[in-house]
């Protein structure tokens, strides 16, 4: 049956298909084009002078390679600690509560404003810093630079490292450690020997994972590189909004996209093929034994311990920093930052909600909607629907925030500064999690759960609506949780689409943390991971109510 | 093989779980077992009968909360698993998805220093031993169920282990390779004469390749015997009726004298030898009546009349569903030529094979 005879048959799949291809067209593939054309059509011929201009000034160049460096050792040194916690999860044999108390741990760097943890470096290491200046007495620290912007970029993304590691942990076959130790190797033998070259596509994985998120992050090197350590989207994003050169910056982010389609290849061609374990999402039960040894288990814990505190410890100085005169100053309580942000922030706060909430159910419709169709109808281009979906999944904010403001700034197509364009740019960066998710669901339910529903009398509608919708549900919920927390807290691609009727709580702290008005910017980032915690505890909420018993699991919720 | 043959003692383990709605469990009770110097023994019982736990406690994989193990004189209790000297051999065959067939198998020599050149030999002296000569360089993906389990059993082996452990490790192939893969199994013990410990839940298995069985039901060793003594004696109904098929006919003792006793069942009154010491006359009874001990002849023939319910033609056997009065009966019949088949319907007569019989006290629940 060839894909056109299913879009006569079935015209609604027919309308939806059309709809969302106007849509990709629109919102993805018009604007890169329109990127590409800024930076190599000049005078209506093709040149590649613009990105010469780039490439050979010599500032940019060492941005390029400080992006490379800066991104080699957050996915080192991510994927280090990421693994520590998911190994100590996996094997240690921890109580409950202790998982629990990892697992949030983990979770905060995830759903925090980008710039938590750079403000609260700046609060402990900076000229008045609480570490550096009250308990050591140093002056004149300078927290400015790689070594900080590193700790910040490993402390927030070590997270994908845990949630990439962790399951392909669980997934290893206990037997097989079982077995390396009955021929009479040593616990350490059997992790040196077995679990850590089983482990590997992995560890390349978080590796790139991490390497690619340094690279596209945008707000922690704005605030901690500084001067010395330029590094390319803060470049992008300096010559745009400081230099007002529109073509130099989408050169630059242009530039950026190198490395990071090198990983995403990588990712998809090579890495995706070593996998020797299957994670399926079901663990494969618990370690046959003590894979750890008393003293060696002590140790780790110590460490996870020590980084958990560490995040802890930046989460209760960010609270503490809301709560004072100024930190570092006067200390005296006070309520005045957030007397603030409830007064001249309030207007940003409701555009920040309206807009996520906006994004929210659409991100999350369009996510199980293109899932469903690329995995479960055939129709002419569907593949290509799938690869283009998931372009400004994988591109750089940075990118993809300059590539919209030249595509809709001018006619034909106006829409910078309005709320559509900012929710616009959210769904479709952001609802791709819920088309893998989607597609990850509906590829684990076997095809004759379908046929069974029809063989027992149910047409196409019911079927899907008693029998597949209930199985993909937690698709959907997951692409409204990715959406909304991003809406919340992502800012290096909408730092190019805010306007004055529009703004965001993200590019408000920022523009506080310029100014130095660090109280209200702590303030601000107290009350996003609020709000992002009720709203995922809520959508943790629906998840249990509505998850048909014996569904799969989506893995994360964050995951990407 | 250099390795000094030792037996394995198993000293009265226990071990026990906290379940969530059950409380506390025993997934193994007060189990005791001797394993004999180059003895194959197997461990036989339905899932959840404590069977793997054992295995595993031997293994030392997992730790007894009570009792002792012994290896020959050593006491192995508290020795990790990576000392003890054992080859296991697991149901899933778990190789190291990572390592080809040959690297598989020299894994345990390469943990023991055992020099470069002679690990090669090793290895290629067992891969053909197991039939896989040849299959070096190739990885667990590409082999069938078959070749893994050759693989496992190979790298279980070219250690020299004390002592070989198999948990179920037929359980995944198909039924005509589990045949064949249990043969080669017990002619390889043989030969290498290495004390083996057995476990499944399959009793023909069981009887195929053990030189002695331990039933076990509920975390504790019920019976232990050769497949004929289990056969053919059983001590209880979970032993009867677990091992082969069987008829458990209410009956009472008439008389008892030297060797044996009669006993009154289905009407008529049988010579049977195997009758426990606890029984007297008077008691009732189960009479342990297997289907091919039932021999049955046109009516007339015999002084138990039935009648054919249904039958199975099968071949090399008839099975028949056979009621004696309000008693359901089964019984086997080996083909012994064409037009021997009674058909549905037809009154028989029986006879009952008295050398076969046992008889369990109590009359059951």
């Amino acid at each position: 049956m060839t894909g056109h005879a299913v879009l006569r048959r079935d015209p609604a799949v027919a309308v939806a298909v059309v709809v969302l291809w106007l849509l990709l067209a629109l919102f993805v593939v018009y604007p890169f084009a329109t990127l590409l054309a800024r930076v190599l059509v000049d005078r209506g011929s093709f040149s590649v002078e613009g990105l010469a201009t780039v490439l050979t000034d010599r500032h940019q160049v060492r941005a390029f390679w400080n992006s490379l460096l800066l991104g080699v050792l957050v996915g080192v040194g991510g994927t280090i600690v990421g693994f520590l916690f998911a190994f100590t999860a996996a094997r240690c044999r921890l109580p409950r509560w202790l998982l629990t108390v990892i697992d949030a741990a983990v979770l905060l760097p995830l759903v925090s404003p980008p710039f938590t943890t750079a403000i609260a470096m700046i609060f402990s290491f900076g000229p008045r810093g609480l570490i550096t200046y009250e308990l050591l007495g140093l002056k004149g620290a300078t927290v400015y630079g790689l070594a900080s912007t590193l700790a910040s970029e490993v402390m927030t993304y070590f997270p994908i490292a845990y949630l990439t590691l962790r399951p392909l942990l669980a997934a290893i076959d206990s037997n097989v450690e079982g077995m390396a130790l009955s021929l009479g190797a040593s616990r350490w033998r059997v992790f040196r020997t077995v679990t850590l070259p089983l482990c590997v596509p992995g560890l390349a994985n978080a590796f790139l994972l991490l390497f690619a998120a340094s690279l596209a992050d945008f707000a922690t090197p704005l605030i901690l590189a500084g001067n010395q350590f330029p590094v390319l989207p803060t470049q992008a994003y300096l010559q745009i909004t400081g230099l007002f050169d529109l073509r130099g910056g989408a050169a630059l982010s242009l530039v950026l996209l190198v490395p990071a389609l090198a990983v995403f290849l990588l990712q998809r061609y090579w890495v995706s093929r070593r996998y020797y374990v299957t994670v399926t999402g079901k663990g494969a039960g618990q370690a046959p034994f003590d894979s750890v040894s008393p003293a060696i288990r002590a140790a780790l814990l110590a460490a996870c311990a020590f980084v958990a505190l560490a995040i802890l410890y930046f989460y209760v100085l960010l609270l503490y920093a809301s709560l004072v005169v100024a930190l570092g100053a006067n200390h005296a309580f006070t309520l005045q930052h957030y007397r603030v942000i409830f007064t001249e922030g309030l207007k940003v706060i409701g555009d920040t909600l309206i807009i996520a909430g906006i994004a929210m159910p659409l991100g999350g419709l369009y996510g199980i909607l293109l899932g469903y169709l690329v995995t479960k109808k055939s129709f002419p281009g569907r593949r290509t629907m799938e690869v283009v979906s998931m372009v400004n999944y994988a591109l750089p904010g940075t990118i993809v925030g300059i590539a919209y403001l030249i595509a809709f700034n001018d006619p034909p197509i106006e829409l910078a500064g309005t709320a559509l364009l900012i929710i616009a740019c959210y769904v479709f960066r952001y609802g791709p999690t819920g088309i893998r998710a989607t597609i990850a669901l509906l590829q684990q339910i076997d095809k004759s759960l379908e046929e069974a529903s029809q063989g027992l009398g149910a047409g196409t509608g019911t079927t899907f609506r008693r029998i597949t919708l209930p199985l993909i549900l937690p698709a959907f919920f997951a692409g409204l949780g990715v959406v909304f927390i991003r809406s919340m807290t992502a800012i290096s691609a909408t730092i190019f689409l805010v306007s004055l009727s529009w703004s965001l709580i993200t590019v408000k702290i920022l523009e506080n943390m310029t100014e130095l008005s660090l109280g209200p910017a702590a303030a601000f980032s107290v009350l996003v991971v609020v709000i992002v915690f009720v709203v995922i505890a809520i959508i943790g909420r629906l998840l249990r109510v509505f998850r048909a018993p014996g569904a799969a699991q989506v893995t994360s919720m964050l995951g990407g | 093989m250099t390795r000094e043959t030792i037996g394995v003692a198993i000293e009265g383990i226990s071990k026990r779980y906290s379940h969530r709605v059950k409380g506390e469990v025993w997934a193994a009770r007060e189990v005791r077992l001797d394993v004999a110097p180059g003895e194959f023994v197997t461990l036989l019982g339905p899932s959840g009968c404590g069977k793997t736990t054992t295995l595993r406690m031997v293994a030392g994989f997992e730790h007894p909360d009570e009792g002792r193990i012994r290896f020959g004189e050593q006491d192995v209790t508290g020795v990790p698993a990576n000392r003890r000297g054992i080859g296991f051999v697991f149901q899933n065959y778990a190789l190291f998805p990572h390592l080809s067939v040959a690297e598989n198998v020299a894994y345990g020599l390469g943990v023991r220093g055992v020099p470069a050149a002679e690990i090669a030999s090793r290895v290629a002296e067992v891969l053909g031993l197991v039939g896989l000569a040849g299959y070096e360089h190739q990885f667990s993906s590409q082999l069938s169920g078959g070749e893994q389990q050759r693989v496992a059993l190979a790298r279980a082996i070219v250690i020299r282990p004390r002592v070989l452990l198999f948990d179920e490790p037929l359980s995944n192939l198909d039924a005509k390779l589990r045949v064949q893969m249990r043969t080669e199994i017990r002619e390889l013990q043989r030969r290498l004469a290495i004390t083996t410990l057995y476990v499944t839940h399959d009793q023909e298995e069981a009887m195929a390749v053990s030189d002695r069985i331990a039933v076990m039901n509920q975390g504790s060793v019920v019976q232990e015997g050769s497949a004929q003594d289990l056969y053919h004696r059983p001590v209880n109904e979970f032993v009867a009726t677990f091992v082969g098929r069987v008829n458990l006919l209410p009956g009472r003792i008439t008389g008892l004298s030297e060797g044996g006793g009669s006993v009154a069942v289905l009407g008529t009154t049988v010579r049977v030898r195997a009758i426990p010491a606890s029984v007297a006359v008077g008691d009732a009874v189960r009479l342990v009546l297997r289907p091919e001990a039932i021999g049955i002849a046109p009516a007339g023939g015999g002084p138990v009349a039935a009648s054919v319910v249904s039958h199975a033609f099968l071949g090399e056997k008839i099975e028949y569903d056979l009621r004696c009065g309000d008693v359901p009966l089964h019984a086997v019949r080996y083909n012994a030529g064409p037009g021997i088949v009674m058909p549905d319907g037809a009154t028989v007569a029986l006879s009952l094979a008295e050398d076969a019989l046992a008889v369990l006290p109590g009359s059951g629940s």
